[in-house]
């Protein structure tokens, strides 16, 4: 059991470091650029989505019980049972992989930003209007800096999200680092399928890591020091 | 002027803040809304730079109809200063200061530099201009809240408890250093408190609100300390408003006697000989430029050699007769062990006592004026 434990996983490494898996159409890199591809499409289409809505709504104070019930209903649908029913209805395709990712990601972006502009207090907002700004000003200017730290938090969850779970599109015939988990599976190669593994995890660790660094050069130390210390 | 005419506000769920209030607040003058909470002083505050607007009734800024201006416009010619400072914590001192003067359309260097010269006014360095909030002591955050409602050199000041949730050293600091600023800039100057000892230290007219909205008495602070309108104003201004009220009369009236006094080189026998001839259990110890030093009580002294300075009971305090009220003085003659005041001038070099008896006259006398 140890053996052929240890067997695959020096068979796993040697998968991924044969320089021959990395290149052509269905080698490493050529994988990753799809993965980042359907990630960064769902990514921005969910952000066009979640963050006026959750802008709008949190600064208004309206609306805020609807949107966390339609999240809260959208994050219970099962996303491989959502790509099997786009896959019926619109066909194998870009747009039924891409859909339910969209359903897993607007959530944690459009809460978290509600929340993050719910959340700014009160007499802030009061200071800024009793000097004058208007209030797109006081939106733009008061409420997302102070908020940005749940707003990029919510960006993050997201997109972790939807980088681990775009290996769904290999069920409907799309590339990505899906396919060596699903190929892998079927033709039971334990060293293609953990390779996939592996990969899907770097690739996720490397948003996590991008978007920390986002966060430490948007946020501004003011705000940075009363998240830690409050 | 700010004119409240007949101004009443229910909010929607029907709760009447503000019920029928008319009331002046004069040009270049502290108006002081003062009440227990919730009896509609933010309200009607919030009401003259249209946070709120009124139910029914007008309010007049310059003449104007504050319903007629632009929200926007209209705040940007009032300085706003709130309890909790509402500084903007994603940024700097500085740029907390400085996008006032810039929406009114200065430029970037001169609202920069304008934000440099507010916080100088109200007595911060210039390197606290860039740290952040959080950086500040609570203090320190109000005074640069002030500097932030100045920026603009607004003519008109609303001010909602700023000073309320800082201790009592740190308020009684920025209450003065308001009443410096206001000397210097003469700003017509509506301030909320709940607080009546703030509101008779800073009004030129405070009104003493009712919960219910009520305006019950608009009036100058002495008058509303010497005479409250009704049971409600007595017993909200307190069971001390007398010694209050001696704050407005000047220490000057006092006839002050020469005290008997020792230096520290005095002989204990020499104490006790001038003790004798003054007729007095107490004298009082002088350094070499006469400034006081503390009481000696003759009684206590044993042995024949000078007199210990050990021995002294300290002064309580002294006050200064051209500056300091009736209030200051009476307040020093029951501090002090020996029963006297003594005062002091601007250098600290005593100039006279004044004992129990005589203070108790000046303000027979004052009392009498009013
Ligand atoms: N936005 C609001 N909606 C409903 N009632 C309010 C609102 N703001 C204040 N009130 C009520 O109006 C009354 C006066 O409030 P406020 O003006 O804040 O009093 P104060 O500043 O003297 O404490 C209180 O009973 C308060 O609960
Ligand atoms: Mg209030």
């Amino acid at each position: 059991m140890i053996a052929a434990a240890s067997t695959s996983f020096g068979g796993v490494i040697s998968y991924l470091t044969s320089a021959s898996n990395w290149r052509g159409s269905s080698g490493f890199l050529e994988r990753i650029l799809q993965h980042f591809e359907y990630s960064a499409e769902t990514l921005l289409i969910a952000v066009a989505i979640g963050l006026p809505l959750g802008l709008l709504s949190g600064h208004t104070g309206r609306g805020g019980a609807v949107l966390s019930m339609l999240s809260n209903a959208s994050r219970a649908l099962p996303t491989l049972g959502l790509l099997t029913i786009f896959a019926i209805l619109i066909g194998v395709g870009l747009e039924a992989a891409v859909i339910p990712l969209i359903f897993l990601a607007v959530p944690s972006i459009l809460v978290n930003t509600y929340v993050g502009i719910r959340d700014v207090d009160r007499s802030l907002v009061d200071a800024a209007r009793g000097m004058g700004l208007r209030p797109w000003q006081v939106l733009f200017r008061i409420e997302i800096p102070v908020a940005l730290p749940l707003i990029v938090l919510g960006l993050r969850t997201a997109a972790l999200q939807v980088v681990s779970t775009a290996t769904i599109a290999a069920y409907v015939g799309l590339g990505g680092l899906g396919r060596y988990i699903i190929d892998g599976q079927a033709s039971r190669n334990f060293a293609e399928l953990g390779a996939g593994g592996v990969l899907v995890a770097a690739f996720a660790i490397a948003t996590e890591s991008m978007f920390l660094v986002c966060q430490w050069f948007l946020v501004s130390p003011g705000v940075r020091a009363r998240a830690y210390t409050s | 002027m700010i004119r409240f005419e007949r101004v009443t506000k229910r909010y929607a769920d029907g709760t009447l803040a503000v019920d029928d209030l008319s009331l002046e607040c004069a040009d270049g003058e502290i108006t002081v809304l003062v009440g227990t909470s919730g009896c509609g002083k933010t309200t009607s505050l919030r009401m003259i730079n249209r946070l709120v607007d009124p139910t029914s009734g007008t309010i007049r800024v310059a003449g104007k109809d504050v319903t007629k201006s632009d929200p926007a416009e209209l705040r940007r010619t009032m300085g706003y200063v709130i309890q909790q400072g509402g500084l903007f914590p994603h940024r700097t001192v500085i740029d907390n200061i400085a996008p006032v003067p810039r929406l009114l359309g200065a430029s970037r260097a001169k609202a920069r530099g304008r934000a440099y010269e507010m916080l100088t006014l109200v007595g911060l360095s210039e390197p606290m201009g860039k740290r952040y909030p959080y950086q500040l002591s609570g203090g320190q955050q109000q005074r640069v809240g002030v500097a932030r409602a100045l920026a603009a050199d607004p003519p008109v000041l609303l001010m909602d408890e700023p000073f309320s949730a800082v201790d009592p050293v740190v308020r009684s600091e920025l209450q003065q250093e308001l009443q410096r600023l206001q000397a210097q800039l003469h700003k017509t100057i509506v301030f909320v408190t709940h607080d009546v000892d703030e509101a008779v230290k800073l009004g030129d007219k405070i009104a003493v609100m009712q919960v219910g909205g009520h305006l019950v008495q608009f009036d100058t602070p002495e008058r509303i300390l010497a005479r409250p309108e009704n049971a409600f104003v007595e017993s909200f201004v307190g069971t001390d408003r007398g010694i209050r009220w001696l704050s407005f009369f000047a220490a000057k009236g006092l006839r002050l006697h020469v005290p008997a006094t020792v230096e520290t080189t005095t002989s204990a026998e020499d104490a006790r000989r001038i003790a004798r001839e003054a007729g007095t259990g107490w004298l009082l110890a002088l350094d070499a430029d006469r400034h006081p030093l503390g009481w000696l009580e003759v009684a206590t002294l044993n042995g024949g050699a000078s007199i210990e300075l050990a021995g002294l009971r300290s002064l309580g305090h002294t006050f200064k007769p051209d500056d300091d009220s009736l209030r200051a003085a009476l307040d020093a003659t029951v501090l002090s062990p020996a029963g006297v005041a003594v005062a002091v001038d601007d250098r600290g070099v005593v100039v006279g006592v004044a004992d129990h008896e005589e203070v108790t006259r000046a303000i027979r006398a004052a009392s009498g004026r009013a």
